[in-house]
Protein backbone atom coordinates (compact mmCIF):
# COMPACT_ATOMS: atom_id res chain seq x y z
CA UNK A 1 0.00 0.00 0.00
CA UNK A 2 3.02 2.41 0.91
CA UNK A 3 4.80 0.99 -1.95
CA UNK A 4 1.83 2.07 -4.08
CA UNK A 5 1.21 5.59 -2.52
CA UNK A 6 4.92 6.06 -3.46
CA UNK A 7 5.05 4.95 -7.14
CA UNK A 8 2.03 7.24 -6.97
CA UNK A 9 3.73 10.23 -6.17
CA UNK A 10 6.73 9.47 -8.21
CA UNK A 11 4.50 8.89 -11.37
CA UNK A 12 3.00 12.79 -10.16
CA UNK A 13 5.66 14.25 -9.94
CA UNK A 14 6.79 12.93 -13.17
CA UNK A 15 4.28 14.27 -15.12
CA UNK A 16 4.52 17.55 -13.15
CA UNK A 17 8.28 17.93 -14.40
CA UNK A 18 6.96 16.92 -17.85
CA UNK A 19 4.01 19.79 -17.98
CA UNK A 20 6.68 22.36 -16.68
CA UNK A 21 9.03 20.70 -19.61
CA UNK A 22 6.64 20.94 -21.69
CA UNK A 23 5.41 24.24 -21.15
CA UNK A 24 9.27 25.77 -21.13
CA UNK A 25 9.59 24.50 -24.85
CA UNK A 26 6.51 26.04 -25.88
CA UNK A 27 7.19 29.41 -24.39
CA UNK A 28 10.50 28.91 -25.56
CA UNK A 29 8.91 28.28 -29.19
CA UNK A 30 6.81 31.28 -28.69
CA UNK A 31 9.52 33.91 -27.82
CA UNK A 32 12.41 32.34 -30.25
CA UNK A 33 10.31 32.93 -33.63
CA UNK A 34 7.82 35.83 -32.79
CA UNK A 35 4.71 34.61 -33.90
CA UNK A 36 1.32 34.38 -31.88
CA UNK A 37 0.41 30.83 -32.38
CA UNK A 38 3.96 29.39 -33.31
CA UNK A 39 2.66 28.09 -36.36
CA UNK A 40 4.72 30.70 -38.80
CA UNK A 41 8.43 31.26 -38.65
CA UNK A 42 10.51 33.67 -40.79
CA UNK A 43 13.91 33.49 -41.26
CA UNK A 44 16.89 35.64 -43.73
CA UNK A 45 19.56 33.79 -44.94
CA UNK A 46 21.72 36.74 -44.94
CA UNK A 47 20.76 39.00 -42.09
CA UNK A 48 24.32 41.12 -41.91
CA UNK A 49 25.19 42.31 -44.88
CA UNK A 50 28.46 44.39 -45.04
CA UNK A 51 29.14 46.99 -47.08
CA UNK A 52 33.10 47.08 -48.13
CA UNK A 53 34.93 48.71 -51.10
CA UNK A 54 33.84 46.33 -53.68
CA UNK A 55 30.14 45.79 -52.41
CA UNK A 56 27.43 45.72 -55.66
CA UNK A 57 24.21 44.60 -54.09
CA UNK A 58 23.67 41.33 -52.27
CA UNK A 59 20.78 38.55 -51.96
CA UNK A 60 18.66 38.25 -49.16
CA UNK A 61 16.37 34.69 -48.91
CA UNK A 62 13.46 34.56 -46.50
CA UNK A 63 12.18 30.86 -45.47
CA UNK A 64 10.22 29.57 -43.08
CA UNK A 65 6.76 27.39 -42.43
CA UNK A 66 3.73 28.44 -42.47
CA UNK A 67 0.41 26.97 -41.71
CA UNK A 68 -1.20 24.57 -44.33
CA UNK A 69 -3.52 26.33 -46.28
CA UNK A 70 -2.48 30.25 -45.83
CA UNK A 71 -1.70 32.69 -48.01
CA UNK A 72 1.67 34.18 -47.44
CA UNK A 73 3.45 38.55 -47.91
CA UNK A 74 6.41 38.85 -47.15
CA UNK A 75 6.87 42.71 -46.79
CA UNK A 76 11.14 43.88 -46.15
CA UNK A 77 10.65 47.38 -45.09
CA UNK A 78 13.21 49.94 -43.45
CA UNK A 79 11.45 52.13 -40.64
CA UNK A 80 9.25 54.91 -41.58
CA UNK A 81 11.21 58.09 -42.09
CA UNK A 82 10.44 61.48 -44.35
CA UNK A 83 11.94 62.41 -48.10
CA UNK A 84 12.07 65.92 -49.58
CA UNK A 85 11.46 65.96 -53.45
CA UNK A 86 12.17 68.46 -55.89
CA UNK A 87 8.58 68.65 -58.13
CA UNK A 88 8.82 69.31 -62.17
CA UNK A 89 6.55 70.97 -63.82
CA UNK A 90 6.12 73.54 -67.13
CA UNK A 91 6.85 76.80 -67.03
CA UNK A 92 5.50 78.96 -69.49
CA UNK A 93 3.73 76.17 -71.24
CA UNK A 94 7.15 74.41 -72.46
CA UNK A 95 10.52 74.80 -70.19
CA UNK A 96 10.66 71.54 -67.70
CA UNK A 97 11.49 73.00 -64.00
CA UNK A 98 11.81 72.77 -61.04
CA UNK A 99 8.87 74.42 -59.80
CA UNK A 100 8.14 73.01 -56.09
CA UNK A 101 9.15 70.86 -53.22
CA UNK A 102 7.39 67.93 -52.25
CA UNK A 103 7.32 66.69 -48.65
CA UNK A 104 6.46 62.87 -47.81
CA UNK A 105 6.29 61.74 -44.06
CA UNK A 106 5.53 57.90 -42.40
CA UNK A 107 7.37 56.41 -45.42
CA UNK A 108 10.22 53.69 -45.96
CA UNK A 109 12.92 54.36 -47.60
CA UNK A 110 13.15 50.63 -49.00
CA UNK A 111 9.48 48.71 -49.40
CA UNK A 112 9.28 45.64 -51.01
CA UNK A 113 6.09 43.53 -51.16
CA UNK A 114 6.13 39.32 -51.91
CA UNK A 115 3.02 37.81 -52.03
CA UNK A 116 1.65 34.22 -52.75
CA UNK A 117 -1.53 35.98 -54.42
CA UNK A 118 -2.62 38.91 -55.40
CA UNK A 119 -3.23 41.26 -52.55
CA UNK A 120 -6.51 42.60 -53.29
CA UNK A 121 -7.49 39.21 -53.97
CA UNK A 122 -6.35 37.75 -50.31
CA UNK A 123 -7.72 40.81 -48.14
CA UNK A 124 -9.72 43.77 -48.18
CA UNK A 125 -8.51 47.36 -47.79
CA UNK A 126 -9.20 47.51 -44.08
CA UNK A 127 -6.62 44.82 -43.37
CA UNK A 128 -4.36 45.84 -46.07
CA UNK A 129 -4.48 49.36 -44.52
CA UNK A 130 -4.19 48.05 -41.05
CA UNK A 131 -0.54 46.53 -41.51
CA UNK A 132 0.64 49.11 -44.69
CA UNK A 133 0.69 46.53 -47.12
CA UNK A 134 0.92 47.62 -50.81
CA UNK A 135 1.25 51.19 -52.53
CA UNK A 136 -2.13 51.49 -52.06
CA UNK A 137 -2.13 51.34 -48.32
CA UNK A 138 1.04 52.99 -47.85
CA UNK A 139 -0.46 55.86 -49.97
CA UNK A 140 -3.04 56.33 -47.97
CA UNK A 141 -0.80 56.00 -44.66
CA UNK A 142 1.87 58.50 -45.73
CA UNK A 143 1.20 61.97 -45.48
CA UNK A 144 2.34 64.64 -48.10
CA UNK A 145 2.10 68.04 -48.75
CA UNK A 146 1.82 70.56 -50.48
CA UNK A 147 -1.10 68.77 -52.50
CA UNK A 148 -4.37 70.25 -53.59
CA UNK A 149 -6.77 67.66 -53.34
CA UNK A 150 -6.93 64.01 -52.63
CA UNK A 151 -6.30 63.49 -56.61
CA UNK A 152 -3.42 65.46 -56.56
CA UNK A 153 -2.08 63.29 -53.72
CA UNK A 154 -2.93 60.06 -55.70
CA UNK A 155 -1.15 61.88 -58.89
CA UNK A 156 1.79 62.78 -56.92
CA UNK A 157 2.32 59.68 -54.94
CA UNK A 158 2.65 57.38 -57.88
CA UNK A 159 5.18 59.83 -59.14
CA UNK A 160 6.93 59.04 -56.02
CA UNK A 161 6.36 55.62 -56.22
CA UNK A 162 7.86 55.78 -59.93
CA UNK A 163 10.97 57.16 -58.70
CA UNK A 164 11.33 54.79 -55.86
CA UNK A 165 11.02 52.21 -58.20
CA UNK A 166 13.63 53.58 -60.56
CA UNK A 167 16.49 53.50 -57.25
CA UNK A 168 15.51 50.12 -57.01
CA UNK A 169 14.07 50.82 -53.56
CA UNK A 170 10.65 49.76 -53.55
CA UNK A 171 9.28 46.68 -55.18
CA UNK A 172 6.64 44.14 -55.40
CA UNK A 173 5.95 41.17 -56.69
CA UNK A 174 3.31 38.04 -56.80
CA UNK A 175 3.81 34.33 -57.17
CA UNK A 176 7.94 34.24 -56.58
CA UNK A 177 7.05 33.06 -52.76
CA UNK A 178 8.15 28.93 -53.74
CA UNK A 179 5.72 26.60 -51.71
CA UNK A 180 7.44 23.20 -51.01
CA UNK A 181 6.06 20.13 -49.92
CA UNK A 182 3.84 20.00 -46.72
CA UNK A 183 6.42 18.42 -43.72
CA UNK A 184 4.36 17.12 -40.49
CA UNK A 185 1.43 19.67 -41.57
CA UNK A 186 3.45 22.46 -41.92
CA UNK A 187 4.24 24.13 -45.09
CA UNK A 188 7.66 25.40 -46.17
CA UNK A 189 7.78 28.62 -48.09
CA UNK A 190 11.63 30.43 -49.84
CA UNK A 191 11.57 33.59 -51.49
CA UNK A 192 15.26 34.93 -52.81
CA UNK A 193 14.98 38.56 -53.33
CA UNK A 194 17.93 41.01 -54.87
CA UNK A 195 19.07 43.69 -51.93
CA UNK A 196 19.33 46.71 -53.87
CA UNK A 197 22.99 48.13 -53.40
CA UNK A 198 21.24 51.18 -53.47
CA UNK A 199 19.68 50.85 -50.12
CA UNK A 200 21.45 52.80 -47.52
CA UNK A 201 22.88 51.42 -44.39
CA UNK A 202 20.34 50.38 -41.54
CA UNK A 203 18.63 47.90 -40.16
CA UNK A 204 15.40 46.60 -42.17
CA UNK A 205 12.80 44.49 -40.71
CA UNK A 206 11.26 41.56 -42.89
CA UNK A 207 7.41 40.65 -41.78
CA UNK A 208 5.93 37.43 -43.06
CA UNK A 209 1.98 37.52 -42.40
CA UNK A 210 0.04 34.27 -42.76
CA UNK A 211 -3.49 35.17 -44.34
CA UNK A 212 -6.21 33.23 -44.07
CA UNK A 213 -10.17 34.03 -45.15
CA UNK A 214 -9.29 37.23 -45.15
CA UNK A 215 -7.29 38.12 -42.35
CA UNK A 216 -4.13 38.17 -41.08
CA UNK A 217 -3.99 35.39 -38.74
CA UNK A 218 -0.21 35.44 -37.64
CA UNK A 219 3.06 37.55 -38.22
CA UNK A 220 6.55 36.63 -37.63
CA UNK A 221 9.94 39.11 -37.82
CA UNK A 222 12.84 38.43 -38.83
CA UNK A 223 15.59 41.38 -38.87
CA UNK A 224 18.60 42.01 -41.61
CA UNK A 225 20.97 44.78 -40.85
CA UNK A 226 23.30 46.51 -43.47
CA UNK A 227 26.22 47.76 -42.05
CA UNK A 228 29.71 49.62 -43.65
CA UNK A 229 33.04 47.61 -43.51
CA UNK A 230 36.43 48.43 -43.61
CA UNK A 231 37.84 51.69 -45.43
CA UNK A 232 34.23 52.35 -46.71
CA UNK A 233 33.28 53.05 -42.90
CA UNK A 234 36.00 55.04 -42.22
CA UNK A 235 36.10 57.46 -45.23
CA UNK A 236 31.83 57.67 -44.49
CA UNK A 237 32.34 58.44 -41.14
CA UNK A 238 35.48 61.10 -41.38
CA UNK A 239 33.68 62.79 -44.61
CA UNK A 240 30.09 63.09 -42.07
CA UNK A 241 32.19 63.92 -38.45
CA UNK A 242 35.89 65.46 -39.87
CA UNK A 243 34.47 67.08 -42.83
CA UNK A 244 37.58 69.79 -42.04
CA UNK A 245 40.52 67.65 -42.32
CA UNK A 246 38.42 65.52 -45.18
CA UNK A 247 38.08 68.02 -47.19
CA UNK A 248 41.76 69.43 -46.87
CA UNK A 249 42.83 65.57 -47.89
CA UNK A 250 40.63 65.47 -50.65
CA UNK A 251 42.32 68.38 -51.76
CA UNK A 252 46.08 68.03 -51.18
CA UNK A 253 45.21 64.76 -52.93
CA UNK A 254 43.97 66.64 -55.91
CA UNK A 255 46.68 68.59 -55.92
CA UNK A 256 49.16 65.56 -55.57
CA UNK A 257 47.64 63.45 -58.68
CA UNK A 258 47.59 66.60 -60.76
CA UNK A 259 50.94 67.54 -60.56
CA UNK A 260 52.11 63.79 -59.82
CA UNK A 261 50.72 63.06 -63.56
CA UNK A 262 52.29 66.23 -64.77
CA UNK A 263 55.92 65.23 -63.81
CA UNK A 264 54.99 61.55 -65.29
CA UNK A 265 54.00 63.46 -68.77
CA UNK A 266 57.28 65.74 -68.46
CA UNK A 267 59.35 62.78 -68.29
CA UNK A 268 57.78 61.02 -70.43
CA UNK A 269 56.84 63.47 -73.39
CA UNK A 270 59.83 65.88 -73.32
CA UNK A 271 58.67 69.67 -73.13
CA UNK A 272 57.89 71.35 -76.51
CA UNK B 1 34.71 45.88 -61.60
CA UNK B 2 32.53 47.28 -59.31
CA UNK B 3 33.51 50.02 -56.43
CA UNK B 4 31.28 51.20 -53.70
CA UNK B 5 31.39 55.21 -53.40
CA UNK B 6 30.82 55.55 -49.59
CA UNK B 7 29.84 59.35 -49.56
CA UNK B 8 27.52 58.67 -52.72
CA UNK B 9 25.94 55.19 -51.31
CA UNK B 10 26.07 53.65 -54.17
CA UNK B 11 28.44 51.19 -56.15
CA UNK B 12 29.88 52.37 -59.90
CA UNK B 13 31.27 50.29 -62.26
CA UNK B 14 34.97 51.87 -62.56
CA UNK B 15 35.40 51.96 -66.18
CA UNK B 16 32.50 55.19 -66.24
CA UNK B 17 34.61 57.86 -64.13
CA UNK B 18 37.61 56.89 -65.25
CA UNK B 19 36.57 57.29 -69.05
CA UNK B 20 34.40 60.14 -68.21
CA UNK B 21 37.23 61.98 -66.29
CA UNK B 22 39.52 61.13 -69.39
CA UNK B 23 36.55 62.67 -71.79
CA UNK B 24 36.05 66.13 -70.00
CA UNK B 25 39.88 66.21 -68.69
CA UNK B 26 40.87 66.36 -72.33
CA UNK B 27 38.46 69.21 -72.92
CA UNK B 28 39.78 71.22 -69.80
CA UNK B 29 43.18 70.68 -71.09
CA UNK B 30 42.53 71.69 -74.57
CA UNK B 31 40.25 74.48 -73.64
CA UNK B 32 41.08 75.86 -70.04
CA UNK B 33 37.23 74.72 -69.03
CA UNK B 34 36.86 72.61 -65.60
CA UNK B 35 33.89 71.09 -67.34
CA UNK B 36 31.59 70.36 -64.81
CA UNK B 37 28.56 71.55 -67.15
CA UNK B 38 28.99 68.27 -68.79
CA UNK B 39 30.30 66.25 -65.79
CA UNK B 40 27.48 66.21 -62.84
CA UNK B 41 24.60 65.98 -64.81
CA UNK B 42 26.53 62.47 -66.43
CA UNK B 43 27.53 61.86 -62.96
CA UNK B 44 23.51 62.12 -62.14
CA UNK B 45 22.71 60.30 -65.01
CA UNK B 46 24.84 57.21 -63.67
CA UNK B 47 22.74 57.38 -60.27
CA UNK B 48 25.43 59.95 -58.62
CA UNK B 49 22.77 61.82 -55.99
CA UNK B 50 22.86 65.29 -57.68
CA UNK B 51 24.67 67.52 -54.56
CA UNK B 52 27.45 64.16 -54.20
CA UNK B 53 28.13 65.25 -58.11
CA UNK B 54 28.35 68.43 -58.35
CA UNK B 55 30.67 68.53 -54.67
CA UNK B 56 33.24 65.91 -56.10
CA UNK B 57 33.05 67.03 -59.35
CA UNK B 58 34.70 70.09 -57.80
CA UNK B 59 37.52 67.75 -56.05
CA UNK B 60 37.99 66.16 -59.21
CA UNK B 61 38.39 70.05 -61.04
CA UNK B 62 41.48 70.55 -58.63
CA UNK B 63 43.51 67.76 -59.89
CA UNK B 64 42.35 68.08 -63.80
CA UNK B 65 43.29 71.86 -63.26
CA UNK B 66 46.73 71.43 -61.65
CA UNK B 67 47.58 68.33 -64.59
CA UNK B 68 46.20 71.20 -67.09
CA UNK B 69 47.99 74.58 -65.67
CA UNK B 70 51.05 72.71 -64.54
CA UNK B 71 51.31 71.56 -68.31
CA UNK B 72 50.26 75.26 -69.81
CA UNK B 73 52.62 76.70 -67.17
CA UNK B 74 55.80 74.85 -68.56
CA UNK B 75 55.38 76.38 -72.00
CA UNK B 76 55.17 79.57 -70.24
CA UNK B 77 50.84 79.87 -71.30
CA UNK B 78 49.90 81.25 -67.42
CA UNK B 79 49.35 84.44 -67.39
CA UNK B 80 49.68 84.72 -63.19
CA UNK B 81 49.10 88.31 -63.14
CA UNK B 82 46.63 88.33 -64.79
CA UNK B 83 45.02 84.94 -63.28
CA UNK B 84 45.53 86.81 -59.36
CA UNK B 85 43.41 89.55 -60.61
CA UNK B 86 40.45 88.00 -61.73
CA UNK B 87 40.29 84.99 -58.66
CA UNK B 88 40.05 88.43 -56.97
CA UNK B 89 37.03 89.33 -58.50
CA UNK B 90 35.59 85.76 -58.96
CA UNK B 91 35.87 85.59 -55.20
CA UNK B 92 33.80 88.74 -54.27
CA UNK B 93 31.10 87.71 -56.93
CA UNK B 94 31.12 83.98 -55.73
CA UNK B 95 29.98 86.21 -52.00
CA UNK B 96 27.88 88.08 -53.60
CA UNK B 97 26.22 85.15 -56.01
CA UNK B 98 25.46 83.16 -52.73
CA UNK B 99 23.68 86.53 -51.23
CA UNK B 100 21.95 86.99 -54.77
CA UNK B 101 20.76 83.47 -54.59
CA UNK B 102 18.49 84.31 -51.39
CA UNK B 103 17.32 87.32 -52.79
CA UNK B 104 16.04 85.52 -56.00
CA UNK B 105 14.61 82.84 -54.45
CA UNK B 106 12.29 85.14 -52.27
CA UNK B 107 11.08 86.32 -55.17
CA UNK B 108 9.75 83.12 -56.40
CA UNK B 109 10.31 81.77 -59.74
CA UNK B 110 13.75 82.76 -60.18
CA UNK B 111 15.04 79.36 -61.50
CA UNK B 112 13.33 79.92 -64.51
CA UNK B 113 14.72 83.88 -65.26
CA UNK B 114 18.46 82.50 -64.10
CA UNK B 115 18.19 79.57 -66.37
CA UNK B 116 16.82 82.22 -69.59
CA UNK B 117 19.64 84.41 -68.99
CA UNK B 118 22.48 81.82 -68.88
CA UNK B 119 21.03 80.15 -72.55
CA UNK B 120 20.83 83.39 -73.84
CA UNK B 121 24.23 84.16 -72.61
CA UNK B 122 25.90 81.00 -74.07
CA UNK B 123 24.11 81.13 -76.99
CA UNK B 124 25.38 84.25 -77.99
CA UNK B 125 29.06 83.88 -77.52
CA UNK B 126 28.32 80.44 -78.96
CA UNK B 127 27.60 82.17 -82.20
CA UNK B 128 30.03 85.47 -82.34
CA UNK B 129 32.67 82.85 -81.42
CA UNK B 130 31.50 80.81 -84.20
CA UNK B 131 31.56 83.26 -86.72
CA UNK B 132 34.58 85.83 -85.37
CA UNK B 133 37.02 82.32 -85.65
CA UNK B 134 35.58 81.40 -89.06
CA UNK B 135 35.89 84.95 -90.66
CA UNK B 136 39.30 85.52 -88.99
CA UNK B 137 40.39 81.83 -90.26
CA UNK B 138 38.98 82.93 -94.12
CA UNK B 139 40.70 86.03 -93.58
CA UNK B 140 44.16 84.79 -92.85
CA UNK B 141 44.02 82.42 -95.91
CA UNK B 142 43.54 85.41 -98.22
CA UNK B 143 45.83 87.53 -96.94
CA UNK B 144 48.66 85.93 -94.42
CA UNK B 145 49.01 89.05 -92.30
CA UNK B 146 46.26 90.08 -90.05
CA UNK B 147 44.95 94.05 -90.70
CA UNK B 148 45.56 96.04 -87.73
CA UNK B 149 41.68 96.01 -85.78
CA UNK B 150 40.19 99.54 -85.32
CA UNK B 151 39.64 100.99 -82.50
CA UNK B 152 36.27 100.16 -80.76
CA UNK B 153 34.19 102.92 -79.10
CA UNK B 154 34.20 100.03 -76.27
CA UNK B 155 38.20 99.26 -75.90
CA UNK B 156 38.86 103.41 -76.00
CA UNK B 157 36.41 103.52 -73.26
CA UNK B 158 38.62 100.91 -71.68
CA UNK B 159 41.49 102.33 -71.83
CA UNK B 160 40.32 105.56 -70.25
CA UNK B 161 39.60 103.48 -66.94
CA UNK B 162 42.10 104.45 -63.80
CA UNK B 163 44.98 101.69 -62.83
CA UNK B 164 46.25 100.94 -66.04
CA UNK B 165 49.05 98.19 -66.13
CA UNK B 166 50.88 95.75 -68.14
CA UNK B 167 50.13 92.33 -68.38
CA UNK B 168 53.59 90.97 -69.74
CA UNK B 169 52.37 87.71 -70.70
CA UNK B 170 48.98 88.09 -72.44
CA UNK B 171 51.06 90.93 -74.23
CA UNK B 172 48.07 93.19 -73.31
CA UNK B 173 47.49 96.43 -71.24
CA UNK B 174 45.00 97.30 -69.16
CA UNK B 175 43.06 98.60 -65.96
CA UNK B 176 43.25 96.57 -62.82
CA UNK B 177 39.78 96.52 -62.58
CA UNK B 178 38.90 94.96 -65.58
CA UNK B 179 39.50 91.39 -64.63
CA UNK B 180 38.39 92.18 -61.10
CA UNK B 181 35.28 93.18 -62.76
CA UNK B 182 34.42 90.89 -65.34
CA UNK B 183 36.08 88.01 -62.73
CA UNK B 184 33.21 89.02 -60.25
CA UNK B 185 31.04 88.61 -63.13
CA UNK B 186 31.38 85.17 -63.42
CA UNK B 187 31.74 84.46 -59.89
CA UNK B 188 27.98 85.79 -59.51
CA UNK B 189 27.13 83.83 -62.33
CA UNK B 190 28.17 80.49 -61.63
CA UNK B 191 27.35 80.89 -57.81
CA UNK B 192 24.08 81.35 -58.96
CA UNK B 193 24.26 78.86 -61.56
CA UNK B 194 25.98 76.51 -59.70
CA UNK B 195 28.90 75.89 -62.78
CA UNK B 196 32.81 77.18 -62.67
CA UNK B 197 32.11 79.52 -65.55
CA UNK B 198 34.89 78.76 -67.70
CA UNK B 199 32.53 78.57 -70.83
CA UNK B 200 32.03 82.47 -69.98
CA UNK B 201 35.56 82.97 -69.01
CA UNK B 202 37.83 81.77 -71.81
CA UNK B 203 35.34 83.94 -74.36
CA UNK B 204 35.90 87.38 -72.03
CA UNK B 205 39.59 86.79 -71.87
CA UNK B 206 39.81 86.30 -75.70
CA UNK B 207 37.69 88.99 -76.75
CA UNK B 208 37.32 91.89 -73.95
CA UNK B 209 40.63 91.09 -72.58
CA UNK B 210 42.31 90.70 -75.91
CA UNK B 211 44.69 87.76 -74.71
CA UNK B 212 46.38 85.15 -77.09
CA UNK B 213 43.71 81.95 -77.09
CA UNK B 214 47.07 79.65 -75.54
CA UNK B 215 47.64 82.07 -72.55
CA UNK B 216 43.95 82.34 -72.19
CA UNK B 217 43.88 78.21 -71.49
CA UNK B 218 46.23 78.58 -69.16
CA UNK B 219 45.30 81.10 -67.41
CA UNK B 220 41.27 80.08 -67.18
CA UNK B 221 43.02 76.76 -65.70
CA UNK B 222 45.02 79.00 -63.15
CA UNK B 223 42.18 80.44 -62.45
CA UNK B 224 39.90 77.55 -61.94
CA UNK B 225 42.62 75.54 -59.91
CA UNK B 226 41.76 77.91 -56.83
CA UNK B 227 38.09 78.67 -57.40
CA UNK B 228 37.89 74.61 -57.22
CA UNK B 229 39.54 74.46 -54.00
CA UNK B 230 37.49 76.45 -52.43
CA UNK B 231 34.59 74.81 -53.52
CA UNK B 232 35.60 71.68 -52.28
CA UNK B 233 36.93 73.17 -49.15
CA UNK B 234 33.16 74.34 -48.72
CA UNK B 235 31.52 71.33 -49.69
CA UNK B 236 33.49 69.11 -47.16
CA UNK B 237 33.22 71.11 -44.39
CA UNK B 238 29.71 72.44 -44.76
CA UNK B 239 28.03 69.60 -46.48
CA UNK B 240 29.57 66.29 -46.40
CA UNK B 241 29.11 65.72 -50.00
CA UNK B 242 32.29 64.98 -51.42
CA UNK B 243 32.87 61.52 -52.19
CA UNK B 244 36.31 61.08 -51.82
CA UNK B 245 36.84 57.55 -53.79
CA UNK B 246 34.55 58.81 -56.45
CA UNK B 247 36.97 61.70 -56.99
CA UNK B 248 39.88 59.98 -57.30
CA UNK B 249 38.53 57.26 -60.12
CA UNK B 250 37.46 60.53 -61.90
CA UNK B 251 40.89 62.30 -61.41
CA UNK B 252 42.84 58.82 -62.79
CA UNK B 253 41.16 60.08 -66.18
CA UNK B 254 41.02 63.45 -66.20
CA UNK B 255 44.71 64.65 -64.60
CA UNK B 256 45.98 62.64 -67.73
CA UNK B 257 43.24 63.50 -70.41
CA UNK B 258 44.24 67.83 -69.45
CA UNK B 259 47.42 66.58 -70.32
CA UNK B 260 46.14 65.15 -73.65
CA UNK B 261 44.43 68.19 -74.20
CA UNK B 262 47.15 70.75 -73.65
CA UNK B 263 49.87 68.66 -75.86
CA UNK B 264 46.98 68.53 -78.51
CA UNK B 265 45.79 72.40 -77.99
CA UNK B 266 49.64 73.11 -78.50
CA UNK B 267 49.34 71.89 -82.29
CA UNK B 268 46.36 73.73 -82.74
CA UNK B 269 46.40 77.39 -84.15
CA UNK B 270 44.41 79.99 -81.82
CA UNK B 271 41.69 80.47 -84.52
CA UNK B 272 40.66 76.61 -84.72
CA UNK B 273 41.04 76.27 -80.90
CA UNK B 274 38.36 79.56 -80.91
CA UNK B 275 36.40 77.36 -83.23
CA UNK B 276 35.74 74.29 -81.88
CA UNK B 277 35.22 75.73 -78.33
CA UNK B 278 32.63 77.79 -80.37
CA UNK B 279 31.17 74.97 -81.57
CA UNK B 280 31.10 72.70 -77.91
CA UNK B 281 29.42 75.89 -76.07
CA UNK B 282 27.03 75.91 -79.26
CA UNK B 283 26.72 72.29 -78.57
CA UNK B 284 26.06 72.74 -74.54
CA UNK B 285 23.88 75.43 -75.12
CA UNK B 286 21.50 73.31 -77.42
CA UNK B 287 21.43 70.47 -74.70
CA UNK B 288 20.15 72.82 -72.10
CA UNK B 289 17.68 73.91 -74.66
CA UNK B 290 16.60 69.66 -74.75
CA UNK B 291 16.59 69.24 -71.41
CA UNK B 292 14.42 72.29 -70.29
CA UNK B 293 11.70 71.27 -72.89
CA UNK B 294 11.21 67.47 -73.08
CA UNK B 295 9.65 65.47 -71.35
CA UNK B 296 11.19 64.33 -68.15
CA UNK B 297 11.14 60.16 -67.33
CA UNK B 298 10.48 61.48 -63.47
CA UNK B 299 8.88 63.94 -62.61
CA UNK B 300 10.37 64.05 -58.98
CA UNK B 301 14.24 64.36 -57.76
CA UNK B 302 16.32 64.38 -55.25
CA UNK B 303 16.15 67.92 -53.10
CA UNK B 304 19.14 70.06 -52.94
CA UNK B 305 20.79 69.61 -55.92
CA UNK B 306 21.05 72.53 -58.93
Amino acid sequence: MRQARKSEAVSGKLTHNLFMMALLVMLGFVISERTASGELTARANHDHIKIDFFYHGSTVSVSGFSDAGADLIIKIASPEGHEVLKEKGKVAGFLWMNVATLKLENVPNLYSIHSTRKLEEILDQTELDKYVIGYPALGRHAEMGPVKDDEDKARWFSEFIKYKENSRLYDTSTGRIELKNMADGHQPYYIMTEWPYQAPPGDYVVTVYAVKDGKVVETAESKVLVEQVGIVNTLSNMAKKNGALYGIISIISALGAGFGVGLIFRKGGGAH
Amino acid sequence: MYLYLPVALTSINILIPVGLGLAVGLLSGLFGVGGGFLMTPLLIMFGIPSTVAAATDSNQIVAASTSGTYAHWRVGNVDFKMGLYLLIGGFAGGLLGVQAIKVLKATGNADFAIKMTYVLLLGTVGTYMFIESLSSMRKKKVNDTVAPEKESGFSRLLKKLPLQTRFEKSGVTHSLLLPVLFGGFVGVLGAIMGVGGGFLMVPIMVYILRMPMHVVVGTSLFQILFNCIEVTFLQAYTNHNVDFVLAVLLLLGSTVGAQVGAVFGRRLKGEQLKVILAGIVLAVTVKIIFDLTLSPSLLLAQAGGH
